[in-house]
Protein backbone atom coordinates (compact mmCIF):
# COMPACT_ATOMS: atom_id res chain seq x y z
CA UNK A 1 0.00 0.00 0.00
CA UNK A 2 1.11 3.55 -0.61
CA UNK A 3 0.32 7.04 -0.17
CA UNK A 4 -1.23 8.70 -3.25
CA UNK A 5 -2.00 12.69 -3.29
CA UNK A 6 -4.73 14.48 -5.37
CA UNK A 7 -3.99 18.40 -6.61
CA UNK A 8 -5.40 19.85 -3.69
CA UNK A 9 -3.04 18.58 -1.39
CA UNK A 10 -5.53 15.52 0.11
CA UNK A 11 -3.40 12.45 0.56
CA UNK A 12 -5.37 8.57 0.26
CA UNK A 13 -3.88 5.32 0.57
CA UNK A 14 -3.72 3.16 -2.54
CA UNK A 15 -2.88 -0.67 -3.18
CA UNK A 16 -1.11 -1.66 -5.87
CA UNK A 17 -2.32 -5.13 -7.67
CA UNK A 18 -0.13 -6.74 -10.16
CA UNK A 19 -1.72 -8.52 -13.95
CA UNK A 20 0.42 -11.27 -13.73
CA UNK A 21 0.49 -13.52 -17.25
CA UNK A 22 -3.45 -13.40 -17.13
CA UNK A 23 -4.79 -15.49 -20.35
CA UNK A 24 -8.80 -16.29 -21.53
CA UNK A 25 -9.01 -20.11 -21.05
CA UNK A 26 -12.31 -21.05 -22.53
CA UNK A 27 -15.78 -19.53 -23.30
CA UNK A 28 -18.96 -20.67 -22.14
CA UNK A 29 -22.03 -20.36 -23.36
CA UNK A 30 -25.49 -19.25 -21.77
CA UNK A 31 -27.00 -22.38 -22.98
CA UNK A 32 -24.05 -24.54 -21.74
CA UNK A 33 -23.72 -22.44 -18.54
CA UNK A 34 -27.44 -22.71 -17.78
CA UNK A 35 -26.83 -19.02 -16.38
CA UNK A 36 -28.30 -15.76 -17.66
CA UNK A 37 -25.02 -14.52 -19.53
CA UNK A 38 -22.25 -16.48 -21.24
CA UNK A 39 -19.17 -16.78 -19.41
CA UNK A 40 -15.02 -16.66 -19.80
CA UNK A 41 -12.40 -18.79 -17.82
CA UNK A 42 -9.73 -16.56 -16.91
CA UNK A 43 -6.83 -17.70 -15.21
CA UNK A 44 -4.05 -15.97 -13.19
CA UNK A 45 -0.18 -16.19 -12.11
CA UNK A 46 1.57 -19.25 -14.20
CA UNK A 47 2.70 -21.95 -12.34
CA UNK A 48 4.09 -25.75 -12.35
CA UNK A 49 2.02 -28.43 -14.56
CA UNK A 50 3.35 -31.00 -12.09
CA UNK A 51 1.39 -32.15 -9.53
CA UNK A 52 -1.85 -32.34 -11.46
CA UNK A 53 -4.30 -34.49 -13.13
CA UNK A 54 -4.67 -34.58 -16.58
CA UNK A 55 -7.96 -33.60 -16.71
CA UNK A 56 -7.22 -30.60 -15.03
CA UNK A 57 -4.87 -29.70 -17.29
CA UNK A 58 -6.92 -30.51 -20.44
CA UNK A 59 -8.38 -26.80 -20.37
CA UNK A 60 -4.69 -25.32 -20.27
CA UNK A 61 -3.59 -27.14 -23.39
CA UNK A 62 -6.61 -26.21 -25.38
CA UNK A 63 -6.33 -22.52 -24.66
CA UNK A 64 -2.14 -23.00 -24.78
CA UNK A 65 -0.94 -21.74 -22.10
CA UNK A 66 0.87 -22.88 -19.17
CA UNK A 67 -0.60 -23.68 -15.80
CA UNK A 68 -1.98 -21.09 -14.40
CA UNK A 69 -2.86 -21.14 -10.21
CA UNK A 70 -6.00 -19.37 -10.31
CA UNK A 71 -8.92 -19.51 -12.51
CA UNK A 72 -12.33 -17.54 -12.09
CA UNK A 73 -15.77 -16.82 -14.32
CA UNK A 74 -16.78 -13.31 -15.56
CA UNK A 75 -20.23 -13.12 -16.50
CA UNK A 76 -19.52 -11.15 -19.91
CA UNK A 77 -22.38 -9.93 -23.04
CA UNK A 78 -22.40 -11.42 -26.17
CA UNK A 79 -20.83 -8.18 -28.16
CA UNK A 80 -17.38 -8.57 -25.39
CA UNK A 81 -16.27 -12.47 -26.11
CA UNK A 82 -12.67 -12.90 -26.48
CA UNK A 83 -11.05 -15.71 -28.40
CA UNK A 84 -9.46 -17.99 -25.65
CA UNK A 85 -5.61 -17.66 -25.29
CA UNK A 86 -5.42 -13.39 -25.67
CA UNK A 87 -3.47 -12.95 -22.83
CA UNK A 88 -5.51 -9.67 -20.54
CA UNK A 89 -2.96 -6.98 -19.55
CA UNK A 90 -3.53 -4.11 -16.56
CA UNK A 91 -4.55 -1.49 -19.56
CA UNK A 92 -7.76 -3.07 -19.51
CA UNK A 93 -8.95 -0.83 -16.83
CA UNK A 94 -8.43 2.94 -17.66
CA UNK A 95 -7.70 5.16 -13.97
CA UNK A 96 -11.32 7.47 -13.11
CA UNK A 97 -12.68 3.77 -13.51
CA UNK A 98 -14.64 2.04 -10.10
CA UNK A 99 -13.89 -1.49 -9.73
CA UNK A 100 -15.10 -4.64 -7.47
CA UNK A 101 -12.01 -6.50 -5.58
CA UNK A 102 -12.69 -10.21 -4.40
CA UNK A 103 -10.29 -11.98 -2.83
CA UNK A 104 -9.97 -14.66 0.07
CA UNK A 105 -9.67 -12.59 3.38
CA UNK A 106 -6.69 -13.47 5.74
CA UNK A 107 -6.99 -17.15 7.49
CA UNK A 108 -7.46 -16.27 11.80
CA UNK A 109 -8.23 -20.19 12.06
CA UNK A 110 -10.69 -21.39 15.08
CA UNK A 111 -11.72 -17.95 16.83
CA UNK A 112 -13.79 -16.71 19.85
CA UNK A 113 -17.25 -15.15 19.61
CA UNK A 114 -15.44 -11.71 20.78
CA UNK A 115 -13.20 -11.37 17.88
CA UNK A 116 -15.15 -13.39 15.05
CA UNK A 117 -18.82 -11.55 15.87
CA UNK A 118 -17.71 -8.31 17.92
CA UNK A 119 -19.35 -9.28 21.44
CA UNK A 120 -18.78 -7.11 24.06
CA UNK A 121 -18.12 -10.14 26.80
CA UNK A 122 -18.33 -9.84 30.39
CA UNK A 123 -16.13 -7.68 32.71
CA UNK A 124 -13.09 -8.72 33.67
CA UNK A 125 -13.76 -8.37 37.84
CA UNK A 126 -16.58 -7.72 40.12
CA UNK A 127 -17.23 -11.79 40.94
CA UNK A 128 -17.42 -12.58 37.34
CA UNK A 129 -16.67 -16.62 37.45
CA UNK A 130 -14.54 -18.20 34.90
CA UNK A 131 -16.79 -15.67 32.20
CA UNK A 132 -14.93 -13.19 30.72
CA UNK A 133 -14.87 -13.75 26.53
CA UNK A 134 -18.06 -15.79 26.35
CA UNK A 135 -21.34 -15.97 24.61
CA UNK A 136 -23.73 -15.51 26.55
CA UNK A 137 -26.89 -16.44 26.64
CA UNK A 138 -28.07 -17.77 22.90
CA UNK A 139 -31.60 -17.86 22.63
CA UNK A 140 -34.81 -16.74 24.31
CA UNK A 141 -36.85 -19.00 27.01
CA UNK A 142 -40.29 -18.66 24.49
CA UNK A 143 -38.10 -20.21 21.21
CA UNK A 144 -37.20 -23.51 23.12
CA UNK A 145 -34.46 -23.86 20.14
CA UNK A 146 -31.16 -22.02 18.96
CA UNK A 147 -31.62 -20.67 15.85
CA UNK A 148 -30.29 -21.53 12.34
CA UNK A 149 -27.06 -18.82 12.00
CA UNK A 150 -26.69 -18.14 15.73
CA UNK A 151 -23.37 -16.49 15.96
CA UNK A 152 -20.56 -18.99 17.23
CA UNK A 153 -16.91 -19.12 17.72
CA UNK A 154 -16.05 -20.54 14.84
CA UNK A 155 -13.15 -20.97 12.01
CA UNK A 156 -12.58 -17.26 11.07
CA UNK A 157 -11.42 -16.00 7.76
CA UNK A 158 -9.73 -17.31 4.59
CA UNK A 159 -13.58 -17.00 2.67
CA UNK A 160 -14.26 -14.88 -0.57
CA UNK A 161 -15.10 -11.30 0.33
CA UNK A 162 -15.31 -8.35 -1.90
CA UNK A 163 -14.72 -4.55 -1.37
CA UNK A 164 -16.90 -2.71 -3.64
CA UNK A 165 -16.54 0.80 -5.47
CA UNK A 166 -12.82 1.11 -5.54
CA UNK A 167 -11.37 4.06 -7.55
CA UNK A 168 -8.57 3.37 -10.29
CA UNK A 169 -6.15 6.06 -9.63
CA UNK A 170 -3.19 5.19 -11.82
CA UNK A 171 -2.02 2.61 -13.89
CA UNK A 172 1.26 1.41 -14.68
CA UNK A 173 1.33 -0.33 -18.33
CA UNK A 174 5.20 -1.79 -18.24
CA UNK A 175 4.67 -3.73 -15.13
CA UNK A 176 0.84 -4.02 -15.38
CA UNK A 177 -0.01 -2.14 -12.31
CA UNK A 178 -3.55 -1.20 -11.16
CA UNK A 179 -3.39 0.90 -8.10
CA UNK A 180 -6.95 0.89 -6.35
CA UNK A 181 -8.08 3.65 -3.83
CA UNK A 182 -8.36 2.04 -0.41
CA UNK A 183 -7.51 -1.79 0.83
CA UNK A 184 -8.56 -4.90 -0.61
CA UNK A 185 -9.60 -8.35 1.26
CA UNK A 186 -6.28 -10.57 1.21
CA UNK A 187 -2.79 -10.55 2.41
CA UNK A 188 -0.21 -9.30 0.99
CA UNK A 189 0.70 -11.08 -2.55
CA UNK A 190 -2.59 -12.66 -2.60
CA UNK A 191 -4.54 -13.81 -6.02
CA UNK A 192 -6.97 -11.38 -6.52
CA UNK A 193 -10.04 -10.89 -8.70
CA UNK A 194 -10.82 -7.43 -10.02
CA UNK A 195 -13.78 -6.58 -11.82
CA UNK A 196 -16.25 -3.39 -13.06
CA UNK A 197 -18.18 -2.14 -10.20
CA UNK A 198 -21.76 -3.35 -10.03
CA UNK A 199 -22.62 -0.58 -7.86
CA UNK A 200 -25.50 2.01 -9.60
CA UNK A 201 -23.92 4.70 -8.64
CA UNK A 202 -20.89 4.14 -10.40
CA UNK A 203 -22.42 2.49 -13.78
CA UNK A 204 -22.23 5.12 -16.10
CA UNK A 205 -18.18 6.16 -14.71
CA UNK A 206 -16.57 4.01 -16.83
CA UNK A 207 -16.20 6.35 -20.22
CA UNK A 208 -14.78 4.68 -23.39
CA UNK A 209 -12.64 1.52 -21.58
CA UNK A 210 -10.92 -0.48 -23.90
CA UNK A 211 -13.77 -3.21 -25.03
CA UNK A 212 -13.61 -5.88 -25.17
CA UNK A 213 -10.28 -5.67 -23.92
CA UNK A 214 -6.64 -3.63 -24.29
CA UNK A 215 -4.89 -5.74 -27.08
CA UNK A 216 -1.10 -5.60 -26.45
CA UNK A 217 -0.49 -6.17 -30.14
CA UNK A 218 -2.78 -3.39 -31.32
CA UNK A 219 -2.49 -0.68 -32.95
CA UNK A 220 -2.46 2.25 -29.75
CA UNK A 221 0.66 2.75 -28.02
CA UNK A 222 -0.04 3.51 -24.36
CA UNK A 223 2.27 5.61 -22.57
CA UNK A 224 4.07 3.90 -19.56
CA UNK A 225 2.14 5.72 -16.46
CA UNK A 226 -1.67 6.62 -17.12
CA UNK A 227 -2.57 9.06 -14.58
CA UNK A 228 -6.29 10.07 -12.88
CA UNK A 229 -6.91 13.59 -13.97
CA UNK A 230 -6.99 14.37 -9.86
CA UNK A 231 -3.38 12.87 -9.17
CA UNK A 232 -0.72 14.69 -8.02
CA UNK A 233 2.01 13.57 -10.29
CA UNK A 234 5.72 14.38 -8.81
CA UNK A 235 6.97 15.88 -11.78
CA UNK A 236 4.97 19.32 -10.99
CA UNK A 237 5.94 21.96 -8.55
CA UNK A 238 4.60 21.93 -5.31
CA UNK A 239 1.17 21.84 -4.47
CA UNK A 240 0.22 26.30 -3.67
CA UNK A 241 -3.63 27.46 -2.41
CA UNK B 1 61.25 19.62 -1.77
CA UNK B 2 62.37 23.06 -3.30
CA UNK B 3 62.72 24.23 0.36
CA UNK B 4 65.28 21.73 0.95
CA UNK B 5 67.39 22.50 -2.42
CA UNK B 6 67.12 25.90 -1.70
CA UNK B 7 68.98 25.36 1.35
CA UNK B 8 71.82 22.49 -0.22
CA UNK B 9 72.34 25.47 -2.59
CA UNK B 10 72.97 28.16 0.23
CA UNK B 11 74.89 25.41 2.39
CA UNK B 12 77.38 24.15 0.16
CA UNK B 13 77.94 26.69 -2.58
CA UNK B 14 77.76 24.65 -5.72
CA UNK B 15 76.00 25.82 -8.25
CA UNK B 16 73.44 23.32 -9.94
CA UNK B 17 73.23 20.85 -7.29
CA UNK B 18 70.50 18.50 -8.30
CA UNK B 19 68.75 16.15 -6.43
CA UNK B 20 67.91 14.37 -3.17
CA UNK B 21 70.69 14.27 -0.51
CA UNK B 22 70.45 13.10 2.72
CA UNK B 23 72.50 15.83 5.26
CA UNK B 24 74.10 14.08 8.02
CA UNK B 25 75.93 15.98 10.85
CA UNK B 26 79.50 15.08 10.74
CA UNK B 27 80.78 12.65 13.56
CA UNK B 28 84.76 14.17 13.86
CA UNK B 29 85.48 16.80 16.30
CA UNK B 30 87.76 19.15 14.24
CA UNK B 31 84.92 19.42 11.42
CA UNK B 32 81.83 19.84 14.31
CA UNK B 33 79.83 21.99 11.70
CA UNK B 34 80.44 20.51 8.08
CA UNK B 35 77.67 18.27 6.72
CA UNK B 36 78.51 15.28 4.78
CA UNK B 37 76.42 15.02 1.83
CA UNK B 38 75.25 11.21 1.36
CA UNK B 39 72.61 9.41 -1.07
CA UNK B 40 72.35 10.58 -5.09
CA UNK B 41 73.30 13.96 -5.45
CA UNK B 42 74.99 15.77 -9.16
CA UNK B 43 75.77 18.67 -10.05
CA UNK B 44 75.66 19.93 -13.48
CA UNK B 45 79.33 19.28 -14.05
CA UNK B 46 79.50 15.64 -12.69
CA UNK B 47 76.77 13.51 -14.34
CA UNK B 48 78.42 9.93 -13.11
CA UNK B 49 76.11 7.20 -11.92
CA UNK B 50 76.84 3.87 -9.82
CA UNK B 51 77.57 1.82 -12.85
CA UNK B 52 80.17 4.09 -14.12
CA UNK B 53 77.54 5.33 -17.83
CA UNK B 54 76.58 8.73 -18.16
CA UNK B 55 73.18 8.74 -16.37
CA UNK B 56 69.74 10.45 -18.08
CA UNK B 57 68.49 13.06 -15.76
CA UNK B 58 65.67 12.73 -13.94
CA UNK B 59 63.46 14.93 -12.97
CA UNK B 60 62.15 15.40 -9.38
CA UNK B 61 58.56 13.76 -9.00
CA UNK B 62 55.61 15.62 -8.79
CA UNK B 63 53.67 16.48 -5.91
CA UNK B 64 50.55 14.76 -4.84
CA UNK B 65 47.72 16.89 -4.84
CA UNK B 66 44.99 15.59 -2.37
CA UNK B 67 41.37 16.72 -4.27
CA UNK B 68 39.31 17.29 -1.45
CA UNK B 69 36.23 16.69 -4.22
CA UNK B 70 37.13 13.57 -4.95
CA UNK B 71 37.12 12.78 -0.99
CA UNK B 72 33.69 14.16 -0.81
CA UNK B 73 32.38 11.63 -3.02
CA UNK B 74 33.11 9.07 -0.53
CA UNK B 75 31.26 10.18 1.90
CA UNK B 76 27.74 8.18 1.06
CA UNK B 77 24.50 9.37 2.53
CA UNK B 78 21.62 7.57 1.60
CA UNK B 79 18.07 8.88 3.31
CA UNK B 80 16.56 6.31 5.61
CA UNK B 81 13.70 6.11 3.94
CA UNK B 82 14.91 4.32 0.40
CA UNK B 83 16.14 1.37 2.90
CA UNK B 84 13.20 -1.19 2.26
CA UNK B 85 11.65 -3.05 5.52
CA UNK B 86 12.38 -6.86 5.81
CA UNK B 87 9.22 -8.70 4.61
CA UNK B 88 7.50 -10.46 2.18
CA UNK B 89 6.30 -8.05 -0.16
CA UNK B 90 7.42 -7.56 -3.63
CA UNK B 91 10.75 -5.85 -4.32
CA UNK B 92 8.94 -4.73 -7.20
CA UNK B 93 6.77 -2.48 -5.20
CA UNK B 94 9.73 -0.66 -3.18
CA UNK B 95 11.62 -0.16 -6.79
CA UNK B 96 8.35 1.60 -8.28
CA UNK B 97 7.76 3.58 -5.34
CA UNK B 98 11.78 4.94 -5.28
CA UNK B 99 11.23 5.27 -8.81
CA UNK B 100 8.21 8.18 -7.81
CA UNK B 101 10.39 9.32 -4.62
CA UNK B 102 13.33 10.01 -6.89
CA UNK B 103 11.32 12.02 -9.25
CA UNK B 104 10.02 14.03 -6.58
CA UNK B 105 13.19 15.07 -5.62
CA UNK B 106 14.59 16.15 -9.01
CA UNK B 107 11.85 19.07 -8.69
CA UNK B 108 12.34 19.61 -4.84
CA UNK B 109 15.21 19.86 -2.91
CA UNK B 110 15.21 17.22 0.39
CA UNK B 111 18.43 17.86 1.83
CA UNK B 112 20.12 15.48 3.61
CA UNK B 113 19.46 15.66 7.74
CA UNK B 114 19.38 13.50 10.97
CA UNK B 115 18.03 13.22 14.61
CA UNK B 116 19.05 16.26 16.22
CA UNK B 117 19.38 18.72 13.04
CA UNK B 118 16.95 22.20 13.37
CA UNK B 119 15.31 22.24 10.34
CA UNK B 120 12.97 25.30 8.94
CA UNK B 121 9.97 23.85 6.91
CA UNK B 122 7.33 26.42 5.20
CA UNK B 123 4.00 24.15 3.75
CA UNK B 124 0.95 25.69 1.71
CA UNK B 125 -1.41 26.59 4.14
CA UNK B 126 -4.72 27.48 2.99
CA UNK B 127 -5.96 28.97 6.03
CA UNK B 128 -2.91 30.81 6.19
CA UNK B 129 -2.76 34.75 5.50
CA UNK B 130 0.12 34.29 3.32
CA UNK B 131 -1.05 31.02 2.06
CA UNK B 132 2.33 29.54 3.38
CA UNK B 133 3.47 28.45 7.40
CA UNK B 134 6.91 28.24 8.25
CA UNK B 135 7.82 26.07 11.20
CA UNK B 136 11.51 26.06 12.73
CA UNK B 137 12.23 22.81 15.10
CA UNK B 138 14.62 20.29 15.92
CA UNK B 139 14.08 16.73 14.45
CA UNK B 140 13.19 14.26 17.15
CA UNK B 141 12.45 11.17 14.89
CA UNK B 142 12.43 10.01 11.19
CA UNK B 143 9.53 7.50 10.76
CA UNK B 144 8.49 5.81 7.91
CA UNK B 145 9.65 3.72 4.59
CA UNK B 146 8.96 4.60 0.84
CA UNK B 147 6.64 7.70 0.19
CA UNK B 148 5.43 7.46 3.21
CA UNK B 149 8.62 8.83 5.30
CA UNK B 150 7.67 11.10 7.82
CA UNK B 151 9.68 13.40 10.30
CA UNK B 152 8.67 14.90 14.23
CA UNK B 153 9.86 18.70 14.41
CA UNK B 154 9.70 19.74 17.91
CA UNK B 155 9.94 23.82 19.27
CA UNK B 156 8.61 25.42 22.21
CA UNK B 157 6.28 28.81 20.85
CA UNK B 158 5.52 30.94 24.23
CA UNK B 159 5.94 28.25 26.74
CA UNK B 160 3.61 25.74 24.74
CA UNK B 161 5.38 22.75 23.20
CA UNK B 162 4.71 22.17 19.89
CA UNK B 163 5.28 19.07 17.34
CA UNK B 164 4.40 18.66 13.92
CA UNK B 165 4.75 15.46 11.98
CA UNK B 166 5.80 16.46 8.05
CA UNK B 167 5.80 14.15 5.23
CA UNK B 168 8.89 14.02 3.17
CA UNK B 169 6.96 13.71 -0.19
CA UNK B 170 3.89 15.60 0.51
CA UNK B 171 3.45 18.33 -2.50
CA UNK B 172 2.07 21.04 0.19
CA UNK B 173 5.63 21.25 1.59
CA UNK B 174 7.27 24.32 -0.40
CA UNK B 175 10.77 24.35 0.98
CA UNK B 176 12.70 22.41 3.69
CA UNK B 177 16.07 24.16 4.74
CA UNK B 178 18.66 22.63 7.45
CA UNK B 179 19.60 25.41 9.89
CA UNK B 180 22.10 23.28 11.80
CA UNK B 181 23.29 19.85 10.53
CA UNK B 182 24.29 17.70 13.95
CA UNK B 183 23.73 14.33 14.83
CA UNK B 184 23.15 13.48 18.47
CA UNK B 185 23.52 10.80 20.88
CA UNK B 186 20.32 9.21 20.03
CA UNK B 187 18.20 8.05 17.11
CA UNK B 188 14.91 9.00 18.66
CA UNK B 189 14.56 12.12 20.78
CA UNK B 190 11.29 11.51 22.09
CA UNK B 191 12.33 12.19 25.45
CA UNK B 192 13.04 15.63 25.11
CA UNK B 193 9.13 15.77 26.25
CA UNK B 194 10.01 15.43 29.71
CA UNK B 195 13.26 17.20 29.42
CA UNK B 196 13.11 21.03 30.68
CA UNK B 197 11.99 23.61 27.96
CA UNK B 198 15.07 25.26 27.21
CA UNK B 199 16.41 21.90 25.41
CA UNK B 200 13.58 22.40 22.89
CA UNK B 201 13.43 25.91 22.56
CA UNK B 202 14.68 27.00 19.24
CA UNK B 203 15.04 30.87 18.09
CA UNK B 204 12.40 31.09 14.91
CA UNK B 205 14.26 33.59 13.26
CA UNK B 206 17.59 31.75 13.64
CA UNK B 207 20.45 32.32 11.06
CA UNK B 208 21.15 29.19 8.94
CA UNK B 209 24.67 27.43 10.46
CA UNK B 210 27.15 26.90 7.40
CA UNK B 211 28.25 23.22 7.28
CA UNK B 212 31.17 22.62 4.68
CA UNK B 213 31.04 19.57 2.74
CA UNK B 214 33.82 17.82 3.32
CA UNK B 215 33.53 18.09 6.94
CA UNK B 216 32.47 15.07 8.90
CA UNK B 217 28.57 15.73 10.81
CA UNK B 218 29.56 17.26 14.12
CA UNK B 219 27.57 14.78 16.98
CA UNK B 220 26.36 16.92 19.63
CA UNK B 221 26.92 14.85 22.72
CA UNK B 222 24.63 17.15 25.09
CA UNK B 223 23.59 15.30 28.24
CA UNK B 224 19.85 16.87 28.65
CA UNK B 225 18.41 17.43 32.08
CA UNK B 226 14.85 15.93 33.19
CA UNK B 227 12.23 17.41 34.56
CA UNK B 228 11.15 15.49 37.73
CA UNK B 229 8.96 12.07 37.38
CA UNK B 230 6.66 11.08 36.18
CA UNK B 231 7.91 10.86 32.87
CA UNK B 232 5.71 9.82 29.53
CA UNK B 233 8.49 7.15 28.76
CA UNK B 234 10.63 5.31 31.65
CA UNK B 235 13.33 6.65 29.72
CA UNK B 236 15.88 5.25 31.86
CA UNK B 237 15.12 1.38 30.71
CA UNK B 238 17.74 -0.29 29.35
CA UNK B 239 14.66 -1.10 25.80
CA UNK B 240 15.34 2.86 25.08
CA UNK B 241 18.83 2.70 25.01
CA UNK B 242 18.97 6.39 25.59
CA UNK B 243 22.85 8.12 25.81
CA UNK B 244 21.77 11.57 25.89
CA UNK B 245 20.10 11.92 29.24
CA UNK B 246 21.84 12.77 32.07
CA UNK B 247 19.69 11.02 34.84
CA UNK B 248 19.98 12.50 38.55
CA UNK B 249 18.04 9.42 39.56
CA UNK B 250 19.16 7.31 42.81
CA UNK B 251 21.24 4.52 42.11
CA UNK B 252 18.49 1.68 43.20
CA UNK B 253 16.20 3.22 40.38
CA UNK B 254 19.03 2.62 37.76
CA UNK B 255 19.71 -0.67 39.20
CA UNK B 256 15.95 -1.76 39.31
CA UNK B 257 15.20 0.14 35.91
CA UNK B 258 18.52 -2.89 34.86
CA UNK B 259 15.50 -5.88 35.83
CA UNK B 260 14.11 -5.17 32.20
CA UNK B 261 17.51 -5.07 30.14
CA UNK B 262 17.28 -8.10 27.77
CA UNK B 263 20.74 -9.39 26.81
CA UNK B 264 20.05 -11.99 24.85
CA UNK B 265 18.51 -9.40 22.17
CA UNK B 266 22.05 -8.69 20.89
CA UNK B 267 22.91 -12.23 19.92
CA UNK B 268 19.80 -13.42 18.36
CA UNK B 269 20.48 -14.05 14.75
CA UNK B 270 17.24 -13.73 13.25
CA UNK B 271 16.80 -10.50 14.36
CA UNK B 272 19.51 -8.99 12.47
CA UNK B 273 18.76 -7.32 9.29
CA UNK B 274 22.33 -6.43 7.65
CA UNK B 275 21.20 -3.37 5.46
CA UNK B 276 24.55 -2.45 3.97
CA UNK B 277 24.78 -4.55 0.64
CA UNK B 278 21.26 -3.17 0.04
CA UNK B 279 22.15 0.07 0.92
CA UNK B 280 25.22 0.30 -1.17
CA UNK B 281 23.01 -1.04 -4.30
CA UNK B 282 20.59 1.47 -3.72
CA UNK B 283 22.75 4.02 -3.25
CA UNK B 284 24.34 3.60 -6.65
CA UNK B 285 20.75 3.32 -8.39
CA UNK B 286 19.35 6.56 -6.76
CA UNK B 287 22.46 8.43 -7.50
CA UNK B 288 22.63 7.34 -11.65
CA UNK B 289 19.12 8.53 -11.63
CA UNK B 290 18.96 11.37 -9.81
CA UNK B 291 22.18 12.42 -11.96
CA UNK B 292 20.37 12.00 -15.38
Amino acid sequence: MMPIWTKSGKKHAVTLLKVQDCHVLKYISKEESGGKTSKLLVGGKNTSPFYKTESAMEIFKAAGVPRKQKVTTFNVTEDALIKPGTPLYAAHFRPGQYVDVTAKTIGKGFQGVMKRWGFKGQPASHGQTKTHRRPGAISTNKAAKVYRGKKMPGKMGNIYRTSFGLKVWRINTKHDIIYVNGSVPGHTNCLVKVKDSRLPTYKDCNKNPPFPTFFADGDEKLPEDLYDEEIFQFTDPSVTY
Amino acid sequence: MAAVCGRLLLRSGAAGAVGFAAVLPARTRAFKNVYLFTGCFSSSGYRVSSNGNAAKFQPPPKPIIVDKQKQKEEKRFLSPEFIPPRGRKDPLKFYIERKDMIRRRKVFNIPEFYVGSILAVTTADPYASNKASRFVGICIQRGGRGLGATFVLRNVIEDQGVEICYELYSPRIQAIEVLKLEKRLDDNLMYLRDALPEYSTFDVNMKPVTHLDHEEIPVNKLQVRMKPKPWSKRWERPKYNIKGIKFELPEEKMKEAQKWSQPWLEFDMLREYDTSKIEEKIWREVNEELKK
